[in-house]
């Protein structure tokens, strides 16, 4: 497979803090990475810098050959590059169909698409994720699974190559949890994308991820087949500490 | 080229690879011509039976016609303008400087001050990109009050302690009378269309795409929303529309002077009409136009000296009671759709 996103050398720093130090790695095309790391290891970091949200401080992302690493935010939307937060941060005063359709109208820049066009793709995308009967609800009033699902629909209505998945998991529970996973391998299969996933249940990265990258104090511990990963004798000892075997 | 093509219910305009629908939909038309219609009868009723009721209602008109286009502001940058009354500022003044020095009528005038506007604006939007929230406010509530000190220290040229006068009038009849009427249909016709003009622009995608700025910057930028561009379009044409409110102030009155218009007590009423009216929503700012430049005049005609201390009370009273506005009330009743209000942030 050909690598999508080529990340070589990132570095970013916060003041004196080394937030991401010197990861590289290939995200190939139509595969799950799995990204894992301890709290504070610097995944949402480098998912901040792939997507343009904070500039790196040195390092070179390319996309298909393309030089992304200095480009705007919305430039790297268009690009294909979509994302979700951590924390859902939908837009509040906005119905939830209407929050969808600002990112299918603004995802790419499509010919002869008027609003009325955008609104049906936003009714699908909005369907597919299962809200299709909270349409006309503002986003503030929805239940934190169904912001997740919001923020799922509304990254897919971009029309994305690769989907940035900052931690579906937390603060749903099992059955939420099951819910959401499927529907990201759902996405995955229907709309043809690249899935970029961070997550701390390793549970379903084991099942869901092609391959993981582990990444501690912001530089890359390991990268391979999950069963390698997990049985790395580093990334164990990055999340049980030193001595761990004493204990085991 | 622009391709149009009539459909059963809309009307569809292709230019290059973009096409817009315009939605045809008569059944809607009905409560938009009945308060045409009614606006436009007022001012021959107030005619025949007092003619200073137009005078309220010209007042009326321009407080809405100012707040409409600081809620489109405020929407398209997400961030709460306190000095817009700084580009009335500019358009009155080059209006009237140029009326004066040449005689020009206010057609003349009305490019000139636009394309001011349009300078000022540019020369300040950066301020939209640079800073936020209470270091927005401060600075933009300081423009206006610099402009009125410049107005005192080259007092030669703006005659900041007397005002400009003799500025051509926007209308002559010869009756004052009549001026006052057709003034007066003038200022409805100018409220029109700016609530016409912003009320389009968001209800279509662009308004959209403001609204999604005003409720999260950043993720509006990250789906794909160049925010910088629409933040300065928004901030540009918005001030350029209350800018053409100065060059109405400067022709209807004949003289202009900094020190009504550029102080915070003018702004504190504009901004009270946008938030009575309903928390920036653009039909709510003719409500709270015609409600507070109705209050305004009952006060000053029954209250007597007590009126500038009972004025503001009233208002506080009433923001303290209906968060939503006076335009809320209705909403509350009929929620139809989407309509983008201010986002208070902390």
């Amino acid at each position: 497979m050909a690598p999508l996103i080529t990340v070589r050398h990132l570095v970013k720093r916060f003041g004196g803090i080394v937030a991401v130090n010197d990861v590289s790695f290939d995200i190939h095309e139509g595969e799950t990475l799995g990204f894992i790391g301890p709290n504070g290891a610097g995944k949402s970091t480098v998912v901040n810098c792939l997507t343009g949200y904070i500039a790196a401080d040195e390092g070179v992302v390319t996309m298909n050959g393309v030089d992304i690493t200095k480009m705007k935010p919305h430039e790297r939307a268009h690009m294909g590059l979509a994302r979700t937060y951590q924390i859902p941060r939908p837009f509040p005063e906005l119905t939830a169909l209407t929050s969808v359709l600002a990112s299918s109208i603004s995802g790419k820049k499509r010919i002869n698409q008027s609003f009325q066009d955008a609104m049906y793709d936003a009714t699908h995308y909005l369907e597919f994720v299962g809200l299709f009967s909270k349409r006309n609800i503002l986003a503030r009033d929805l239940t934190f699974y169904e912001l997740r699902m919001l923020e799922l629909a509304r990254a897919l209505a971009t029309t994305p190559k690769l989907l940035f998945i900052d931690e579906v998991m937390a603060g749903l529970n099992p059955g939420e949890a099951k819910n959401a996973t499927r529907m990201i391998v759902r996405a995955k299969e229907q709309f043809n994308v690249t899935v970029f996933w961070i997550e701390h249940v390793m549970a379903v990265l084991m099942e869901a991820a092609d391959r993981i990258v582990a990444i501690n104090y912001g530089a890359k511990l390991a990268e391979g087949t999950p069963e390698e990963v997990v049985n790395n004798d580093d990334v164990i000892e990055a999340y049980l500490g030193r001595g761990w075997r004493n204990y085991a | 080229m622009v391709e149009m093509e009539l459909k059963r219910d809309r009307i569809v305009i292709r230019l290059g690879t973009k096409k817009w629908e315009w939605t045809l939909e008569p059944r809607y038309w009905r409560n938009t011509l009945l308060w045409a219609a009614f606006l436009f009868t007022v001012p021959i009723l107030a005619y025949f039976v007092s003619p200073g009721l137009i005078n309220t209602m010209i007042s009326a008109n321009i407080y809405a016609a100012i707040a409409m286009p600081l809620a489109l502001m405020t929407i398209g940058t997400g961030r709460m303008n306190f000095g817009p009354q700084f580009y009335i500022g500019v358009g009155g003044y080059t209006a009237a400087l140029l009326s004066i020095a040449y005689g020009w009528g206010p057609l003349t005038t009305l490019p000139f001050a636009i394309l001011m506007c349009i300078v000022a604006a540019l020369l300040f939007s950066p301020l939209v990109i640079m800073a936020r929230g209470l270091y927005y406010v401060l600075l933009t509530l300081l423009l206006p009050l610099v402009f009125l000190e410049v107005t005192f220290i080259y007092t030669d040229i703006f005659k900041g302690d007397t005002g400009l006068f003799g500025i051509v009038p926007l209308l002559d009849t010869g009756n004052a009378k009549n001026n006052f009427l057709l003034i007066g249909y003038f200022s409805t016709a100018l409220m029109f269309s700016y609530l016409w003009i912003i009320n389009k622009v968001l209800k279509s995608r662009y308004g959209l795409i403001m609204a999604s700025i005003n409720d999260d910057e950043d993720v509006a930028h990250s789906i794909g929303i160049n925010i910088n561009k629409v933040k300065i379009i928004a901030f540009v044409s918005a001030a350029t529309m209350v800018g053409i409110i100065g060059w109405f102030y400067a022709h209807y009155f004949s003289t202009f002077s900094g020190q009504t218009y550029l102080p915070l007590t003018f702004m504190l009423k504009i901004l009270l009409v946008l938030m009575i009216g309903g928390r920036a929503q653009i039909f709510g700012c003719v409500v709270g136009g015609y409600f507070i430049a109705f209050l305004e005049m009952l006060m000053i005609r029954f209250m007597g000296p007590i009126q500038p201390l009972l004025f503001p009370i009233i208002l506080l009273v009433l923001l303290f009671m209906l968060p939503e506005g006076l335009f809320g009330l209705y909403r509350k009743r009929r929620y139809r759709e989407y309509l983008p209000t201010i986002h208070v942030r902390r």
